[in-house]
């Protein structure tokens, strides 16, 4: 056990000591977070609305609910998005709730009914509904927004006896921004960065300047050295975690509950990318190149992973290709986990990350030429 | 080692390390071709030879780092081949790989403690780093040292378990002369505490300088072995009068009857001297021009011994 402290706190300093690793594993994550944070944090200052008529006549909108939607659209304060007629309202609520997601939106669905025009001139009533998110702070002024409209609408029409009733149906979401997805990404992108370079250097470099060969020729096992390595990355792991939260919340007021399955998502994932790691230390033997042959699968897994941007936005080839990426389940993982709150899709993941990582760290260490090479 | 003999006990015997008929293959080529040789407990062992040599596999093989292919060896009294003796012998040897670097980013002290918690005792880092003569860069970072600095903290982590024998692969390769008689220095600090000291080596010199025991070693055979002085003895050949940058004009310039002379480079003249004909020589040599000339008598190498024995010479980069 000594032996394995030895080796992290060795690690961890030689990781400190250098600027450039503080760099790549801090201040570099921040950064981005805070450029991509300015670029797409602030998207459009209108509503977003998603809008379903249901008042058809052969297959056409309604004249009235034509007009009222020209009302809405009028006040100038959404952006309106309109939903396929024919789905049921659940449907048309599942699809908001992708759709908004994959494009940043809020989700809130106004479902003008059937009937509502004959019912406004055979009653001079009608209902619609809206459904949102009550706890939503921006939902309370489109509401707001939205009961005016209304409300202009239906007096202007013949007499004031008209009247519409907004039934509120209350939407349990959490609205999702850019930067709310973008910092799991993040720190699923630093993971897999500090893992994958740290298990290059550590097992290529080292090799190259005869440190594993002479541990070998100490007592100290292989099993040791690899606990070290992951024990190491742990720490790091979770040195970039809290930091990376913290200005989240600092900066753009991410809130991140952080769960049992973030915790075996950190474990995953640093047993996962230094595995990763090791399996290419061992394949090319050269320092120099591992390093390379590091950026070459570090880079495109990230893009394809959905670091930056969600992985539905993907060509299909690319959504079946980024299937294969470990990262994906890290990202997917810690978005379910820290920012969407779905604890079944969390564990989905962090199972399958945590099997990954099993895999390529078992690869790894089986691999490693601990003594002859 | 006679098979009569009783076995040794383990960790007890006065042949630090004993190999018979050892070989190692890689594939078609035979790195190591059944040698046999031993260490006895405080001798300064050198193995002495070119690039490709042999030199490494073998070490490796008694570090427990490679396994031979063929023969025996034995490590304070531990089977190399043994996987419970393998752990015993970890405990007890020190080594310094060729072309080893310690940890850059870690300071002198850091790094021999680094490696000194690998065993379940280890020497007092201070008194290694006085034994190295580091004192002053005890808190300076590995990757900011010199060379010659680099591979005294390299000699200092080797010491770190008090090892009972110390396999240093080419320690002073590629170092500076001065760096070089620094390293020798700590050989010497460590033959006096009575270590055993297995070293491996393309200078002749080196050899010859810090060795008690020298084994050549060539296409992974052991081509000769014994002190310095038997082997120049044996296989050194002949003294050599050397007349200093006499160059053509003192070979026209030679007395008639001698050995025949050779011109060397820098235009020095050698001329081979048989036993009891030196008197003759410079007293023929005083009637000619040559008398001014710088002369010295010059004693074979372990160089000559390397070049009589392989017919070639093992150059400064060890080729
Ligand atoms: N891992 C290996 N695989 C294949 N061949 C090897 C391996 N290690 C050494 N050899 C070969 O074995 C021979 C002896 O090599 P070794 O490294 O023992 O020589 P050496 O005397 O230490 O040389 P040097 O002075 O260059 O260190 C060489 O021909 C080398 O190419
Ligand atoms: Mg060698």
């Amino acid at each position: 056990m000594s032996r394995i402290i030895t080796i992290i706190v060795g690690h961890f300093k030689s990781w400190y000591r250098s600027k450039s690793n503080i760099f790549w594993t801090i201040a570099f994550p921040l950064l981005l977070i805070v450029l991509f944070g300015a670029i797409f944090g602030n998207g459009s200052t209108k509503f977003d609305l998603y809008l379903q008529n249901q008042d058809l006549s052969a297959n056409t909108p309604t004249p009235y609910s034509q007009a009222y939607i020209g009302v809405l659209n009028n006040t100038g304060a959404f952006n309106i998005h309109m939903v396929a007629a024919g789905q049921t309202v659940q449907q048309a609520l599942d699809f908001v709730k992708n759709d908004a997601q994959l494009h940043n939106r809020g989700q809130r669905l106004l479902v003008v009914p059937a009937g509502f025009a004959s019912e406004l001139s055979a009653t001079k009533k009608a209902n619609i509904s809206l459904y949102f998110d009550q706890s939503d702070q921006a939902s309370q002024s489109l509401k707001g927004i939205v009961f005016a409209a209304t409300n202009s609408y239906a007096s202007n029409l013949s007499n004031s006896t008209t009247s519409i009733d907004i039934q509120q149906q209350n939407l349990v979401t959490r609205n999702i921004r850019y930067i709310d997805f973008f910092i799991p990404g993040v720190i699923g992108m630093t993971l897999l960065t500090t893992g994958v370079f740290g298990a290059v250097n550590t097992n290529g470099r080292y090799r190259e300047l005869k440190i594993i060969k002479k541990l070998a020729t100490t007592p100290l096992s292989k099993i040791e050295w690899i606990l070290g390595m992951v024990g190491y990355q742990m720490i790091l792991a979770t040195i970039s975690l809290v930091v990376i939260l913290f200005f989240g919340y600092a900066i753009f007021g991410v809130t991140a509950t952080i769960d049992f399955y973030t915790v075996g998502l950190v474990v995953a994932a640093a047993l996962l990318f230094p595995g990763i790691g090791m399996v290419l230390a061992n394949f090319v033997k050269e320092a120099e190149s591992a390093d390379a042959a590091a950026n070459a699968i570090t880079f495109p897994m990230m893009f394809l992973a959905g670091t930056f941007w969600p992985r539905e936005t993907l060509p299909d080839i690319m959504k079946i290709i980024a299937n294969f990426m470990p990262l994906t389940y890290v990202n997917d993982g810690l978005r379910d986990a820290l920012i969407y709150a779905e604890p079944a899709q969390a564990l989905t993941n962090t199972i399958i990350a945590l099997g990954l990582a099993a895999f390529f760290i078992v690869l790894g260490s089986i691999l490693m030429n601990w003594k002859e090479e | 080692m006679s098979r009569d003999q009783p076995a040794p006990l383990p960790g007890q015997s006065d042949k630090i390390v004993q190999v018979e008929n050892l070989s190692k293959k890689y594939g078609d080529n035979i790195a190591v071709n059944g040698i046999s040789f031993s260490l006895t407990k405080g001798e300064v062992f050198a193995f002495l030879g070119p690039n490709g040599a042999g030199k490494t596999t073998t070490v490796e093989i008694l570090e427990c780092l490679r396994n031979p292919t063929g023969g025996q060896a034995k490590v304070l009294g531990y089977d190399v081949s043994k996987r419970s003796d393998q752990a015993e012998i970890r405990k007890r040897i020190g080594v310094l790989p060729q072309d080893f670097n310690a940890i850059d980013r870690l300071t002198v002290r850091e790094n021999i403690n680094y490696f000194g918690a690998m065993f379940k005792h280890q020497l007092d880092a201070d008194k290694l780093i006085e034994l190295v003569d580091l004192k002053d860069k005890r808190d300076e970072q590995f990757k900011k040292l010199s060379g010659g600095l680099k591979q005294r903290v390299g000699l200092a982590v080797s010491l770190v378990n008090d090892p009972d024998v110390v396999f240093l692969d080419e320690p002073t390769t590629g170092l500076d002369p001065r760096a070089r008689r620094d390293v020798w220095g700590v050989v010497e600090r460590l033959r006096s505490q009575g270590k055993t000291v297995f070293l491996t080596t393309h200078y002749m010199d080196e050899a010859e300088y810090l060795a008690d025991i020298v084994s050549i070693i060539d296409h992974g055979q052991i081509i000769a072995s014994g002190t310095p002085d038997q082997l120049i003895d044996t296989h050194g050949g002949k003294k050599t009068l050397i007349i200093r940058e006499a160059g053509e004009e003192g070979l026209k310039q030679l007395p008639p009857g001698l050995p025949k002379a050779e011109l060397r480079n820098a235009g020095d003249i050698a001329i081979p001297l048989n036993n009891g004909e030196l008197t003759n020589i410079l007293m023929s040599l005083g009637q000619t021009p040559l008398h001014d000339k710088e002369i010295e008598v010059r004693r074979p190498t372990l160089d000559d011994v390397f070049l009589n024995l392989t017919g070639r010479r093992v150059s400064e980069e060890g080729n």
